[in-house]
């Protein structure tokens, strides 16, 4: 009892820090460059991959008795396809302003490395309980992630966070437009990473 | 493959493709359920945001009404796109000027647009962006509301608008000033409106609809 519980402490935060899908596993690149420029859509995005990683290793994790090898690919597919494609309903249905923000960047989610790669490496291999730590801690991950990314870049780009003024900074800030550009999402990924490395090194050492 | 199977491969096929048959039933059904419940909504959204949009351009305008007759205009390269124009009406049921949904490629991606006349076609009323993905702090100005770009539109006569660099962006005339930075942007604007606005001057004489 002990030790799954540690084992599944670990699991979750595991997603988070060592096995940190974008800092550690470099996974998610496309959308961590393409809808940071604001934490508003950062966070839907986070969610939205929550959502599918959850449903994709439900799926995958019940049915993994039954999976034959050369129909495994397909079933993950088809599983990630149809949380994407609710996922973009949900989106357009009730909040159409973040869905039209957001454009392609929720149906590309079914091509998300991460989702793929965690029913491949644990759904398809582990119980439902530890798929299901796995999905949280693995979105959790991302989602801070991509928060922490967008918030500096908007803070830098517009002055601003959550879209509403800071104040006694915005007042005096002056916007630095190429943090909204894709290059501040090149130049602050790169920095993070560079803090990750350095911070790893130093608690190993 | 068993014996049986072998006699009669299809067997041998169910055997081996049951679950992702039977997945694709759940997860289809799954799909068209949510999509037949959230379908209305999503087309009601479509067109609160239109109505907003054109609302907003041609002032007194409360609600829209569908010219019978889509118009499909060239967009070059042997495509056409069948453009859906609706007649703005006030409280009173007087016809206030037309609008319509156009698009064209930008730096980025599409650029969808409202635009709207007025009730003779004679003068835009003015555009808004119903999407575009065009450089923040750049393109995305032609997404400013009243913003110097936009307000170019304001009053410029039906007719092929010029993209100039130079000029003076409060005259209003059929020269419109590029952003600054944003020359492939703001020639994409230019550009959807003088292949859309002509074409469908025409077909709306053409149906005897314009007064």
């Amino acid at each position: 009892m002990s030790d799954n519980k540690i084992s599944l402490g670990k699991t979750f935060f595991g997603g988070i820090w060592d096995n940190n899908p974008v800092l550690r596993l470099l996974l998610g690149m496309c959308p961590m460059l393409a809808v940071t420029a604001a934490v508003k859509p950062a966070l839907t995005m986070g969610v939205s991959v929550i959502f599918v990683l959850l449903f994709s290793n439900i799926v995958v994790s019940s049915l993994r008795h039954q999976l034959k090898p050369h129909v495994r690919i397909l079933m993950f597919t088809l599983t990630i396809a149809t949380a994407v494609t609710i996922a973009d309903l949900y989106l357009k249905a009730f909040m159409p302003e973040m869905s039209a923000s957001l454009g392609p960047f929720i149906p590309l989610i079914i091509v998300n490395c991460i989702i793929i790669g965690r029913a491949e490496a644990c759904a398809s291999k582990n119980g439902l309980v530890v798929s299901i730590i796995d999905a949280l801690g693995m979105g959790a991950g991302f989602t801070i992630t991509l928060c922490v990314l967008a918030a500096i870049r908007e803070v830098l780009a517009t002055g601003m966070i959550f879209e509403q003024p800071i104040p006694a900074f915005t007042d005096f800030y002056v916007p630095w437009a190429g943090m909204g550009m894709p290059v501040g999402a090149f130049i602050t990924l790169g920095l993070m990473l560079g803090a990750v490395n350095l911070i790893t090194k130093k608690t190993q050492a | 493959m068993s014996a049986n199977e072998k006699k009669n491969p299809l067997l041998y096929f169910l055997r081996e493709s049951w679950l992702l048959m039977a997945a694709a039933i759940v997860f289809g059904s799954l799909l068209s359920s949510l999509n037949a419940a959230w379908q209305p909504k999503i087309a009601q959204n479509e067109i609160d945001k239109f109505n907003t949009l054109a609302g907003g351009l041609l002032g007194s305008a409360e609600s829209f009404e569908t010219v019978p007759k889509a118009v499909p205009v060239d967009i070059g390269k042997g495509k056409t796109y069948s453009v859906e124009v609706k007649k703005g009406t006030d409280a009173d049921g007087n016809p206030v000027g037309w609008a319509f949904v156009c698009e064209g490629a930008g730096f980025a991606d599409k650029i969808k647009l409202v635009v709207a006349t007025d009730i003779a076609f004679e003068t835009v009323a003015g555009f808004g962006v119903l999407s575009s993905f065009e450089t923040p702090g750049f393109g995305d100005k032609i997404n400013i509301k009243d913003g110097f770009y936009q307000s170019q539109f304001n009053g410029t006569p039906v007719t092929k608008l010029e993209l100039t660099k130079i000029g003076d962006p409060e005259k209003v005339d059929d020269q419109i000033v590029s952003i600054t930075g944003a020359t492939v942007t703001s020639e994409a604007v230019v550009s959807i409106f003088n292949t859309f606005l002509l074409p469908i001057k025409e077909a709306l004489q053409e149906q005897n609809l314009l007064q």
